[in-house]
């Protein structure tokens, strides 16, 4: 064997579990469910073909369209809120615009750090309609039959949670773009002060450009992390009432594990994957016009 | 050179270590004539009411078949049959295992997974309620054996209430209807539901309701395929529903309120009336106060303008139960009989009598049991007893009739419209 055989060999020795591993646990489910998402599995016997059948009934299925358009309100929330606020709070903490910076840092990151189930049951308490809320106004108007009607409308009942999920991720961006911003050299914003910039120049012409890669990467994780979202908002209503605050992880959780459709809920986990990849992509060429812009 | 070889030995031996443990399996173990069983049931281990109930059940056993070791593990809610379907999906479902007797299970049951239980119950048939001893396969087999008979639609009334406001139980609905407007009036809620989970409207209303308006012969009828739940006494019994909503006769925010708020209320004495099932008894045991306990009685829903079926029926249904692993040894199988029987048997069912359950194994009335039991005893006694819909209707289009209850009561679908899609579900899906 000679030397560069040898050499490949070893890079294959060495890579080939890694590969293994990620077929096993990436690769193998990805493809299983692309497969069963073309058949009318049950999760017993042998799975019988539907070829686009499953795509199709999805597509035109209310509640999934529902879902979806609450996942896109879900995404707008953490692109456009938790995004900027958190960029915001952050840039008050590093330009020290406020006192006890390290009090904000930590009382702002804190509800990241909570159990999701344990932030839905807290803010159930305060909305629900044996909750604090509602028991306060009952009691300042008199009206014992008072409930929060918004919960009950199929456009708003959404609203709440996408204030919980704005107080719940807010801080891990603030942390991320803290964390960048304390890695700008100080001695450029100091140079833009002496030649006279002021607090929105710098933002705009020097902070911002500079951060622009890490706003592309916390917008990708926002994005991929609003699509599958689940947890917080199945402990809070369960996707109800009436469908009203589904997302498509609940559309796709009820139909393969209540409902035992695992061909229609690998679909559903195919659209997931396409609008994500799709929305992603959107991203990335925008971010990538910027880039250029400030180069 | 020596340490580095020894490190990667190590790290080697990690990785390792874990799936040769998975590997090895978690079957049990037989040894010195100890049987281990594995089970699956289906509890909140956080309740405390059911919980220490059933882990006296269980040391009552094991005192009494010391070479019976049982390892439990439990789910409750949605993620018990989450993980009932990945066990027997992936081949590791436990010995013994608790199932429900209409389609909530029948992914389990219809595949052959657990053993038919006739054999092992022959000659014991006549000593449970005929509910309980219903075909729950094909060909008559019995999955599992009913710990319980399930009522699922109660009328708990506040008698102290309703004679504080000058009322008594009504015997129609209109009487109900017009007691409405006083109950509001004193501040207090007329009919206690949450019906946040979605199903408590269909299992704990509208399956009683539907027998009344329709009848039994007609239930038996559309389940055959001869009658159609868009049928307009169908519709009706859903039109109610939408009226006790429309009327404020049900909990404010009821969509809105979990499961366990509308029993709240009740006991806190927020409510007059409580729908819910039977189950409920075995808290009120616990959470009325013996002053209460004489004055909130057990009712069935009034009657309703030209109702083709029974006066004072209810919803019911033969509970869930114990049932077992179809690859079980024959002597495996003898020590899971041991269990099921002692826990649907006389003796477990004689223990839970006296925790407030309606064991499906025929007892004497207790003479010593908490005026609650006596009362839900005396209660089932007397009532004639309909279907449960989510016993008889199957997952997918009882899961959707739930939500679009829901949306019924929301004005976003009319109960036409909430009837009609269930009977599309049906047809598309089978009956």
């Amino acid at each position: 064997m000679t030397y560069t055989q040898q050499k490949h060999m070893s890079y294959w020795i060495l890579v080939l579990p890694g590969i293994l591993v990620f077929i096993a646990i990436i690769m193998f489910p990805v493809i299983y469910s692309f497969l069963l998402s073309f058949t009318n599995w049950n999760g017993y016997g042998k799975p019988s073909y539907a070829g686009l059948e499953n795509y199709k009934t999805i597509l035109i299925d209310p509640v999934f369209l529902h879902s979806l358009r609450n996942n896109l309100l879900i995404i707008a929330v953490s692109v456009f809120g938790q995004i900027p606020l958190g960029f915001l709070l952050a840039y008050l903490l590093h330009r020290k615009v406020v006192r006890h910076g390290n009090f904000y840092q930590t009382m702002i990151f804190l509800p990241i750090t909570i159990s999701p189930v344990v932030v839905a049951l807290l803010w159930n308490q305060i909305f629900s309609s044996s909750g604090m809320i509602v028991a306060l106004i009952r009691s300042v108007t008199q009206n014992p039959q008072y409930v929060i009607k918004i919960f009950e409308d199929p456009e708003f009942a959404i609203m709440p949670i996408l204030f919980v999920l704005l107080w719940m991720h807010t801080g891990t961006y603030m942390i991320i773009y803290y964390a960048n911003l304390q890695k700008m050299t100080p001695s450029v914003l100091e140079a833009a002060q002496i030649d006279g910039a002021s607090e929105a120049q710098m933002l705009g012409r020097i902070i911002l450009p500079s951060m622009i890669a890490t706003i592309a990467t916390t917008a990708i994780f926002a994005i991929s992390g609003s699509l599958k979202a689940f947890d917080l908002i199945y402990a809070m209503t369960g996707g109800g009432p009436a469908h009203f605050t589904e997302v498509i992880a609940i559309y796709m959780y009820v139909n393969t594990f209540k409902y035992y459709k695992y061909g229609f809920g690998s679909a559903t986990s195919i659209i997931i994957v396409l609008l994500a990849v799709g929305l992603i992509l959107i991203l990335q060429s925008i971010s990538k016009k910027f880039e250029r812009r400030y180069e | 050179m020596k340490m580095n070889r020894f490190l990667s030995l190590v790290l080697v031996l990690l990785l390792l270590l874990p799936g040769l443990l998975l590997a090895s399996g978690t079957k049990e173990a037989e040894k010195d004539g100890m049987i281990e069983l594995s089970v699956y049931h289906y509890l909140d281990q956080t309740d405390k009411t059911t919980a220490p109930n059933f882990q006296h059940l269980v040391d009552v056993f094991e005192s009494e078949n010391p070479n019976i070791k049982l390892n439990f593990e439990y789910g409750y809610g949605e993620s018990f049959h989450d993980k009932l379907q990945t066990m027997a999906m992936s081949g590791q479902l436990p010995d013994i295992i608790l199932l429900y007797p209409g389609e909530r299970t029948s992914q389990v049951t219809s595949a052959g997974l657990v053993k038919d239980l006739r054999p092992y119950l022959a000659g014991h048939e006549s000593e449970f309620a005929d509910m309980a001893m219903q075909a729950q396969g094909d060909n008559g087999e019995i999955w599992e054996l009913p710990e319980d008979i399930s009522i699922t639609s109660i009328m708990y009334t506040n008698n102290k209430l309703l004679k504080n406001l000058g009322l008594s139980f009504p015997k129609t609905y209109d009487e109900l209807i017009a007691q409405g407007a006083v109950i509001r009036n004193a501040g207090l809620i007329p009919i206690s539901i949450a019906n946040k989970d979605a199903w408590p409207m269909q299992s704990c209303l509208a399956g009683m309701l539907v027998e009344r308006t329709c009848g039994m012969s007609w239930w038996n009828d559309v389940l055959a395929g001869n009658a159609s739940y868009a049928d307009p006494e169908f519709v009706y019994a859903l039109d109610i529903i939408k009226d006790l909503q429309n009327q404020e006769m049900l909990s404010p925010g009821t969509n809105q309120l979990a499961y366990g708020q509308g029993l709240d209320d009740f006991v806190n004495e927020r409510a007059v009336y409580f729908i819910d099932g039977g189950w409920t008894v075995n808290n009120m045991v616990g959470e009325l106060t013996d002053e209460q306990k004489t004055y909130v009685s057990l009712e069935s829903f009034p009657d309703i303008a030209n109702q083709k079926g029974k006066s004072m029926s209810v919803s019911a249904t033969a509970g869930q139960g114990f049932g077992m692993n179809a690859n079980l040894t024959d002597e495996e199988a003898a020590a899971a009989w041991k269990w099921i029987w002692f826990y649907s048997g006389p003796e477990g069912s004689a223990i839970r009598q006296q925790y407030g359950r309606l064991p499906a194994y025929n007892l004497a009335e207790p003479e010593q049991a908490d005026p609650m039991i006596k009362k839900l005893i005396t209660f089932a006694g007397q009532v004639p007893m309909g279907y449960v819909m989510d016993s008889v209707i199957a997952a997918e289009p009882i899961g959707t009739f739930n939500i679009n209850l829901q949306n019924m009561m929301f004005g976003t679908m009319t109960p036409e419209e909430v009837a009609k899609h269930l009977e599309d579900m049906v047809v598309a899906l089978g009956r």
